[in-house]
């Protein structure tokens, strides 16, 4: 080569030769469809109306199928982080998904992951991952906050039914997007039983989200982690996705918690360990407005009243609108939550640190601030990581001590907590002690706490895969590659620092949001927010007071006490209203009425008053644009030239006659003016066309525009107006008109927490706030929809205990089962009908209707089979419908008369037979009556006519429907308030089957109701009595007839028997035998001459026959001759050539 | 359940509040009602209100005549279009007394009012079937209310001229001549304003006019927008108070409609807490609507929502500019909804 870059070699465009020909053409008749048309026309002539009109059809079916019911946009300008949900059985890669993603996402690395992680991925979008255990509870309640779930999915073991679980948990809480992630595919060795593999589960996973759902191939590890092109398509994927809002997400405001804060008093702890705590739980805003002090529902715990609600700086913002097309590194902040914040550590914060513990230690401080300080400290112990002080501090491992009062450092100090004495100690201890060990110590918990895990997984994957088990993957969750991710953490962290420059609150409390260091500044900065916050209010509020003059003070009353009478006269006739609220005492027991006395002042029989509202009504002035005047002109504008065509007149508009004149006149006048007309002039072409086209426009739409256009359109307007109404408001204002919207980073405080929440929190399971409307925080009936699970293997049994997954809540409850007669009457069933939907009633948290449900039997324990019993709707929320049941009652006659009968055993009073006086009864054989009245004796019976007479065997029954009352049984759930380990252990009410088995009781059946050996007596039937008048006057052939056995014949009736004499039998014998051998001899004979004489018939008959066949043969070859030449003339003359 | 209820003292907004705890499922306790008088008028003074669910359907109801039927329809409003089936209100009583508004001026104000929320149909009207006067009473009323699930957004923030004037004089078991005489009268000062003005006289007579005698005025002026500001005036019930001539009663309900038209707004001041509640329970959009100067009624309510659905609404006095000519001080309130939807309602 000789330096000089050879250019690749350029495409040569053919200019001649068919392909260039054709091209030409193509270029030419670029229409070729038309051309086609035109060219063959009888091929796309109607060769049917009928088909015609069914494409037709079918086309506008799908057309419409496309469309949805529009919403109103209610999406905040600055959305809050797309909830990722990772889901999968165990040991399926999820762990390693997230690091990937998150890797992919921020460049950084971390280590274990134990709670939602919230990362920048894109100028407009965030995205909040969240790992998803094995555990049915957690599954339930990421559904419900899940925005996408990525579904993992291991292809060397095909689907598992935790897959398949969440799939149906998804579709009943509303259907999040879902992706599903094929992984350990490089498992297999064969190509193609690869391909096999994933067209399998790739049509199989089709069939249950949607045809075309993408599903991702995740082909093999590369040190330990996913391979990173295919990690960055994915990432892609996810970032460009877009979601439709769920119904149930929409309405209802939830936080996916990121921190949480115990705010105990800690000498009411030390006093009372199980008292209950106060927290504030931080995340972000989700759904919809959240208002303050709104009822919340947090899913395994219970209902809460919040206490207060606070909108926090973004931890994790989104980077400026800048014009850039991709965000630099820096750009991409993580946000980890507290749970996982232990393994984000930063060294070049020590120094403050420390600082900081040393003046808490020397000053009381609040609460608030020994929290953080422990935090802190658990900072500082994760700074550095030595993997070889691993092996050294194994012996803090009462990681998760129930006893503990704070979750957050379960890591550390979970043993020095025995000792009474709080923080202070702690807080010297740890100082003593450095960085180093207490780091590795967490590590070793860690590690410790994985071992622990991997081993109830792998005795897990046991159980549910049986024996297909294979150690796949390469170990992932290692120690020693945690500590080396944790590495490029603090670079960025000090780049944010550096980079920030707002004021100095501002600028912390954006640390703590975008580093991973941020908790260290949340003992100050948690106190300094609050002072500030309530700084700003003040402000903001008295800004506020300032703006809008009183009115809002006067009605919502004010914080600050200041009384200008200034303003009250200022409003004049609006302030006079506000006199009665001062003296409130005074006006509690007033009148009650919505009159509006009017104050007397305005005296309406003064001109001047009456002029005062002259311009309200038509006769009065109108605006500059709506002027009568105007209108009238713009119309003449827009319609000035016409020609009545009756008359034939043209009627000139009047401005173009002045125009004209006008033109006649100006002439002569200088041109500036001139200038100046033309302008106007131009400027009223363009109003009249402006105004023309928009006629044009309303006209033609409205031809074309359907329902569907003006509701997309309305809807769309009514978007504008909500985004555009509070804009410019300031949050603090804002916050108390609309709520707190979605998107805000909040911080809700909650009081009155089981202690439980407190002392077993564990991070990986996800603490969600769902937020109620209005009345859905009481309990009430409820009537729903249900069906058995079809790949549920039982049928339900009513007032089983069942546990259902409703709205937010996770509740066991007592179901009753019905079904809808055709008359309306709902009849109680026993159990559930198999393939059929039936009605249940419960009585439970109301829930708007149309919300859906599941049901399960149990929380606990590994089963093989679908865990999902039943999925439904609600459809009623009261107990209108009264679910019955069928009691039959029953008598028997003691006196029979014609058809009266005298009935008793029925009931046991006179009074209860009036009840049921009138009531039709009825016979087992069929016999149908009334009840008439109760007889004095014996008490409880009574006198009923039947249709026919009774027989004293019959028995009396009467149907009647009992109602049956639905059990109160409400038993939220209470899962994350178990010790941590045992979450998914919990157990309600026991079913009566469960209860049985488990205390050994065996049903002993009603010995009546039991199968003995069937034992009849035989029937004797009486003779049939045939009156003689009747019998005279029936036919001969129904006349009974004399049918007496026959007697015995008489002797002189009897024949006498032949006895022969000796010589008579000789005689008679040898004469026989010679006749018989005559005649033997005979037709021996003649058959001789018969065989013979066939013989030689068929003997001629054979010769003729080889004389026949010669014939023919002959016949046949003189044939064969004659056409084997005619062949042969034939071919001959085809070689000369074609015969013409 | 965690939900705390919410405490009030004294017997005054009474309406209010039962209306509100039901709709928004929160139980109420009201304390110290007249408890500092001899006369108490319940039986304690203390009245605790758990609210269960709506069920509507067909409904009679025996008013006390101490207060007229306007005061249970007011209420009545308010729920209606929350129920689980329609309602079909029967309710008997005095038809039209002063301290309330009267069933006339509800119907020709607080319906149209309603339908701009979504509220209308087939079922929806309001029917006065009986006219009954003050302290007697007798009269029937006919409430009937769709169902619905969700309730609009509205926006009115214009609320146009005045195009006409209607109105009903009715008179009961006097003269029937009494309603022509208010005609004239109220004519003579509306028709400086306006030429369209049309005053329909209602005279019942026999069964349907009720057990005591009485007459009055009710007048709606409807804008171009659609808007409707009324004023009414009853004449003082047999046996109370000094007697009106009706042609002071015609003269003075025209000028309280001269002074409601002065305050404006595209609510008149007896329907202004209605407009609010259905703003507040539509769905999570903003509402808008313009006001005259709120009542004390309405001033209560706006706290009560604020207790009861955590909303607070944007309030902004607009003020007439220099050369309009257009009454008093507006207010424009702005909200929104909580976006409530009716849970009585069966799904089928």
């Amino acid at each position: 080569m000789d330096g000089k870059v050879r250019k690749p070699k350029q495409h040569q465009q053919k200019h001649s030769g068919p392909q260039a020909e054709k091209k030409k053409l193509k270029k030419h008749g670029a229409s070729t469809e038309t051309d086609e048309r035109k060219r063959n026309p009888k091929a796309f002539a109607v060769q049917s109306a009928v088909r015609m009109a069914k494409t037709f059809h079918r086309a506008q079916d799908i057309k419409a199928k496309k469309h949805h019911i529009p919403l109103v946009d209610r999406t905040p300008l600055e959305p809050p982080p797309i909830v990722v949900v990772v889901v999968g059985p165990p040991k399926v890669g999820k762990s390693t998904l997230v690091r990937c993603l998150i890797k992919n996402f921020t460049r950084q690395k971390l280590g274990e992951i134990s709670g939602p992680v919230t990362i920048v991925s894109g100028k407009k979008r965030r995205l909040t991952f969240m790992e998803c255990n094995n555990d049915i509870n957690t599954m339930i309640d990421l559904a419900k906050v899940a925005d996408l779930v990525l579904m993992l999915i291991d292809a060397s073991f095909g689907f598992e039914m935790e897959t398949f679980e969440f799939l149906n948990i998804c579709q009943v809480h509303g259907f999040p997007r879902i992706m599903g992630v094929l992984t350990h595919l490089d498992s297999f060795k064969n190509n193609k039983t690869l391909r096999k593999t994933k067209k399998n589960l790739k049509h199989r996973f089709w069939t249950e989200v949607y045809q075309g759902a993408k599903l991702f191939y995740l082909s093999g590890m590369v040190y330990g982690e996913y391979q990173t092109q295919e990690v960055k398509n994915l990432g892609r994927f996810i970032s460009v996705m877009k979601f439709r809002p769920l119904v149930w997400q929409t309405s209802h405001p939830y936080v996916l918690v990121d921190r949480m804060e115990d705010l105990t008093d800690p000498e009411k702890v030390r006093i009372d360990p199980k008292c209950d705590r106060t927290a504030s739980l931080y995340g972000y805003l989700r759904g919809t407005h959240l208002k303050n002090k709104g009822q919340i529902h947090i899913p395994g715990v219970g209902d809460f009243q919040v206490k207060d609600v606070n909108f926090l700086p973004d931890p994790c913002p989104l980077p400026d609108a800048q014009k850039k097309r991709a965000l630099n590194e820096k750009e991409h902040a993580v946000y980890i939550d507290l749970p996982a914040s232990h393994v984000n550590q930063l060294q070049a914060e020590m120094q403050p640190t420390t600082e900081l513990v040393q003046s808490l230690i020397d000053t009381h401080a609040t609460l608030d601030a020994k929290m953080a300080a422990s935090k802190v400290s658990l900072f500082s112990g994760s700074a550095t990581l030595d993997p070889t002080d691993i092996s050294e501090q194994s012996g803090e491992q009462a990681l998760w001590d129930p006893k503990t009062q704070r979750e957050r450092r379960k890591v550390l100090f979970a043993e020095e907590m025995k000792d009474d004495d709080e923080e202070d100690d702690e807080d010297e201890e740890e100082e003593s002690e450095g960085g180093d060990e207490g780091e590795s110590s967490g590590e070793d918990d860690l590690s410790e706490e994985e071992d622990n895990e991997e081993d109830c997984l792998s005795a897990f994957l046991k159980k549910s895969r049986g024996d297909s088990v294979k150690a796949s993957g390469p170990p992932v969750k290692k120690s020693k590659v945690e500590a080396e991710s944790e590495r490029p953490v603090f670079a960025d962290s000090e780049d944010e620092l550096e980079m920030s420059e707002h004021e100095k609150e501002e600028e912390d409390e954006d640390e703590e949001g975008r580093t991973p260091c941020f908790i260290l500044f949340v003992s100050t900065g948690a106190l300094k927010w609050k002072e500030n916050l309530q700084l700003k209010a003040s402000q903001a509020f008295l800004r506020q007071q300032e703006s809008a003059p009183n009115l809002r003070k006067l009605v919502y009353g004010s914080v600050v006490e200041v009384e200008d009478d200034e303003d009250e006269e200022e409003l004049g006739g609006l302030f006079r209203v506000s006199r009665p609220q001062n003296n409130k005492r005074f006006q509690a027991n007033d009148l009650d009425s919505s009159h509006f006395h009017p104050d007397t002042t305005h005296n309406w029989d003064l001109e001047e008053m009456l002029n005062s509202i002259r311009d309200c009504f038509v006769t009065g002035k109108w605006e500059e644009g709506q002027d009568a005047a105007t209108l009238l002109k713009e119309d003449e504008e827009l319609y000035g030239d016409f020609e009545d065509l009756e008359t034939g007149e043209v009627q000139k508009g009047q401005k173009s006659e002045a125009d004209s004149d006008d033109d006649g006149d100006n002439e002569v006048e200088q041109s500036e003016v001139k200038m100046d007309e033309e302008e106007s002039r131009k400027n009223k072409r363009l109003e009249k066309k402006r105004r023309l086209k928009e006629r044009f426009n309303a006209e033609y739409d409205d031809g074309d525009a359907t329902y569907f256009d003006d509701l997309k359109e309305e809807l769309q307007k009514q978007a504008e107006l909500n985004r555009a109404e509070f804009e410019d408001v300031d949050d603090e204002t804002r916050v108390q008109y609309e709520g707190f919207r979605p998107g805000m980073y909040v911080r809700l405080e909650i009081s009155s927490l089981p202690c439980e929440f407190v002392t077993s929190f564990d991070p990986h399971y996800p603490i969600i706030l769902g937020g109620l409307g209005s009345s859905e925080g009481n309990v009430g009936y409820l009537q729903m929809r249900l069906k058995k699970h079809r790949w549920h293997d039982r049928i339900l049994k009513t007032r089983d205990p069942l546990i259902l997954s409703l709205g937010w809540r996770r509740f066991q409850t007592i179901p009753l089962y019905h079904i809808e007669d055709h008359n309306g009457r709902h009849r109680l069933l026993k159990y559930t009908p198999l393939h059929m939907h039936c009605g249940a009633s419960i009585w439970g948290p109301i829930t708007p209707q149309g919300t859906g449900f599941l049901a399960l039997q149990s929380l606990t324990g590994i089963k093989p089979n679908f865990r999902i019993a039943a999925t439904g709707v609600v459809l009623d929320l009261d107990k209108s419908v009264t679910v019955v049941k069928k009691l039959k009652l029953i008598g028997y006659p003691y006196k029979i008369f014609k058809n009266t009968s005298f009935i008793k055993g029925m009931f046991n009073t006179v009074l209860e037979v009036a009840k049921f006086e009138g009531a039709s009864v009825r016979t087992v054989s069929g016999i149908r009556g009334q009840i008439k009245k109760a007889l004095s004796t014996p008490p409880g019976a009574y006198r009923a006519t039947f249709e026919d007479r009774l027989l004293m065997s019959d028995i009396v029954f009467l149907r009647s429907w009992f109602p049956v009352a639905v059990p109160q049984l409400y038993n939220p759930v209470t899962s994350l308030l178990l010790p941590i380990g045992q979450k998914d252990s919990w157990s309600g009410m026991r079913t009566l089957g469960q209860l049985k088995h488990d205390l050994g009781i065996r049903y002993k059946p009603n010995s009546d109701s039991l199968y003995k050996p069937i034992t009849r007596a035989p029937r004797r039937f009486n003779k049939l009595h045939i009156p003689k008048e009747l019998q005279k006057a029936l036919p001969f052939k129904n006349k009974p007839k004399q049918q007496q056995p026959k007697g015995k014949t008489s002797r002189d009736l009897q024949r006498p028997s032949v006895i022969r004499e000796p010589h008579e039998r000789k005689v008679s014998k040898a004469l026989l035998q010679a006749l018989s051998t005559v005649h033997n001899y005979n037709r021996k004979k003649t058959h001789m001459v018969q065989h013979s004489k066939h013989k030689e018939f068929l003997k001629e008959k054979g010769k003729q026959e080889d004389a026949k066949l010669k014939r023919q043969k002959e016949a046949r070859k003189k044939l064969y001759r004659v056409m084997g030449q005619m062949d042969q003339k034939k071919q001959r003359s085809s070689l000369k050539g074609q015969p013409k | 359940m965690a939900s705390e209820g919410l405490s009030y003292d004294g017997c005054n907004f009474f309406r209010q509040r039962l209306v509100l705890s039901t709709l928004s499922g929160k139980r109420v306790k009201i304390k110290n009602i007249r408890s500092k008088e001899d006369d108490p008028g319940l039986r304690g003074t203390v009245l605790f209100y758990q609210p269960g669910l709506l069920y509507g359907g067909s409904v009679e109801h025996e008013c006390n005549p101490q207060r007229s039927i306007g005061y249970y329809l007011e209420a009545l409003l308010m729920l209606g279009a929350f129920m689980k089936t329609p309602l079909k209100a029967t309710l008997r009583g005095v038809t039209n007394d002063r301290t309330d508004p009267t069933v006339d001026l509800l119907k020709s104000t607080a319906l149209p009012l309603m339908k701009k929320f979504g509220i209308d149909g087939e079922g929806f009207e309001l029917k006065v079937v009986k006219r009954g006067m003050a302290p007697g009473g007798g009269g029937e009323v006919v409430f009937t209310c769709p169902v619905r699930r969700t309730i609009r957004p509205i926006q009115l923030t214009d609320p146009g001229k005045i195009k006409r004037i209607r109105g009903v004089a009715y008179s009961a078991r006097v003269s029937p001549q009494m309603a022509n005489r208010i005609v004239d009268s109220a004519r003579g000062i509306l028709n400086q304003f306006l030429p369209d003005i049309y005053i329909y006289t209602d005279h019942m007579k026999g069964a349907n006019s009720g057990k005591s005698p009485g007459f009055g005025l009710t007048l709606v002026a409807e804008t171009l927008n659609g808007c409707f500001l009324s004023a009414e005036m009853t004449s003082t019930p047999q046996g109370q108070g000094d007697p009106v001539l009706p042609e002071d009663l015609g003269r003075n309900c025209a000028k309280l409609l001269l002074e409601e038209v002065h305050r404006g707004g595209c609510v008149d001041s007896t329907n202004q807490s209605l407009a609010l509640l259905l703003m507040t329970l539509g769905q999570q959009d903003v509402s808008k609507v313009l006001l005259g100067p709120l009542s004390p009624y309405t001033i209560e309510f706006l706290r009560h929502i604020r207790d009861f659905f955590q909303i607070m609404f944007k309030i902004e006095v607009q003020k007439p500019l220099e050369d309009e000519r257009k009454g008093g001080d507006k207010v424009l309130l702005t909200g929104v909804g909580v976006g409530y939807s009716n849970i009585n309602k069966t799904l089928k």
